[in-house]
């Protein structure tokens, strides 16, 4: 194992990761990353709805006035964004693959060299996966037509969205 | 003065007459003869008579005396005579012979089977599940680590399983969708997985 530094993102390079280049890459198809993506909002809001519930109960046993409503509501929709982003920017720059990802067995990558993308790529990413859901959802329909199924903010970021058995992902960390 | 010569003239004919006695009781008793002799003894009416009337008579009574008297019981259990005894019942082959015919033996099949359907059994159940004690075992079993372990893992196996499944109808959606839709745009259809680009 060797460290690598790309850029500002410096990522523990495992000594397979030569050889994963020529290793053949499944690239994942639109329906498993919906799939992904449908239980990684499943965990989101979960949690989000969690949280939520639990200072609302809080704040109706304090009674706080009803000027700080609007306060409380900027504070909960700044939390709610941040929880959102960064729950996709962490684990896509920290394993590459969020607890959906992980269900469908799939990862991040960097389309260069495998590897994890950056947490300014991966930020990046996840910008450009808003992007591409404004128009209908066109920005995802790249998937379909690429060689290495890239939507826009694939492109974008520069990542591919590849498949992932255990004993792989077991392999990358170590 | 005497009297001394004759005590060493008598006495070494009297020790190799001990001597030649000793031999020839040793030669009797490894012979053949007596042998026999025994065995048809054992063998005869006279013998059974004679244990008989031993058993009958006021013997049995006198060695269960002595052996209260002389603690024969603790002496053999402080030699550890009873366990190597046991031991040695346990480890040979004539036991598990024993066990293995009791076992295969109608008799005791009809003995087990009589003692299922007995309503001693059923009272014991019923007050076997009424005792706590047998749920405070339950509780203990249930919440030992290896059950709790083995639980999990069956859990983790069959969500594994469902997740297999989900994985391997999603690649195939894949497939069929892309194919469809390279279909609908003309274009050539997707490459076979090959090395990493770039």
């Amino acid at each position: 194992m060797s460290l690598a530094a790309n850029g500002a993102h410096a990522v523990i390079r495992p000594a397979h990761a030569v050889e994963a280049t020529a290793a053949p890459v499944a690239y994942v198809g639109i329906v498993t990353r919906a799939i992904a993506f449908a239980a990684d909002a499943a965990v989101i809001h979960f949690v989000a709805i969690t949280v939520a519930g639990t200072f609302a109960l809080i704040l109706s046993v304090l009674s706080p006035p009803n000027k700080f409503d609007e306060a409380i509501l900027v504070v909960g929709s700044a939390a709610y964004g941040l929880w959102l982003v960064g729950y996709f920017v962490v684990f896509w720059s920290a394993t590459g693959q969020t607890l959906g990802n992980r269900l469908l067995q799939i990862r991040v990558s960097r389309a260069v060299d495998g590897m994890v993308p950056s947490p300014s790529a991966a930020l990046l990413r996840f910008g450009g996966l808003i992007v591409a859901a404004l128009p209908l959802f066109a920005g995802f329909l790249p998937i379909l037509l690429d060689d290495r199924r890239r939507g826009a903010h694939d492109v974008l970021a520069g990542t591919v969205v590849v498949s992932a058995p255990p004993a792989e992902i077991t392999a990358v960390r170590s | 003065m005497g009297g001394s010569i004759a005590a060493a003239v008598v006495k070494p004919a009297v020790r190799g007459a001990g001597r030649a006695a000793d031999a020839a009781l040793e030669g009797l008793l490894d012979s053949r003869l007596a042998g026999d002799v025994v065995e048809r003894l054992a063998a005869s009416p006279l013998a059974a008579r004679a244990a008989c009337g031993a058993l009958q008579g006021p013997l049995v009574e006198a060695v269960a005396a002595d052996l209260v008297r002389y603690r024969v019981a603790d002496r053999l259990l402080s030699e550890g005579l009873l366990e190597q005894t046991t031991a040695r019942v346990l480890e040979g082959e004539e036991f598990e012979n024993v066990v293995q015919a009791a076992l295969e033996s109608p008799t005791v099949e009809r003995l087990i089977g009589s003692a299922i359907e007995s309503r001693l059994l059923d009272q014991a159940v019923v007050r076997l599940l009424e005792s706590d004690d047998l749920w405070l075992i339950v509780d203990e079993i249930a919440s030992s680590p290896a059950v709790t372990a083995a639980i999990a893992q069956q859990s983790a196996s069959f969500a594994d399983q469902v997740a297999g499944g989900v994985r391997s109808r999603s690649l195939s959606a894949d497939a069929w969708v892309e194919q469809r839709a390279r279909k609908a745009f003309r274009r050539r259809p997707a490459p076979p997985p090959g090395p990493r680009a770039g």
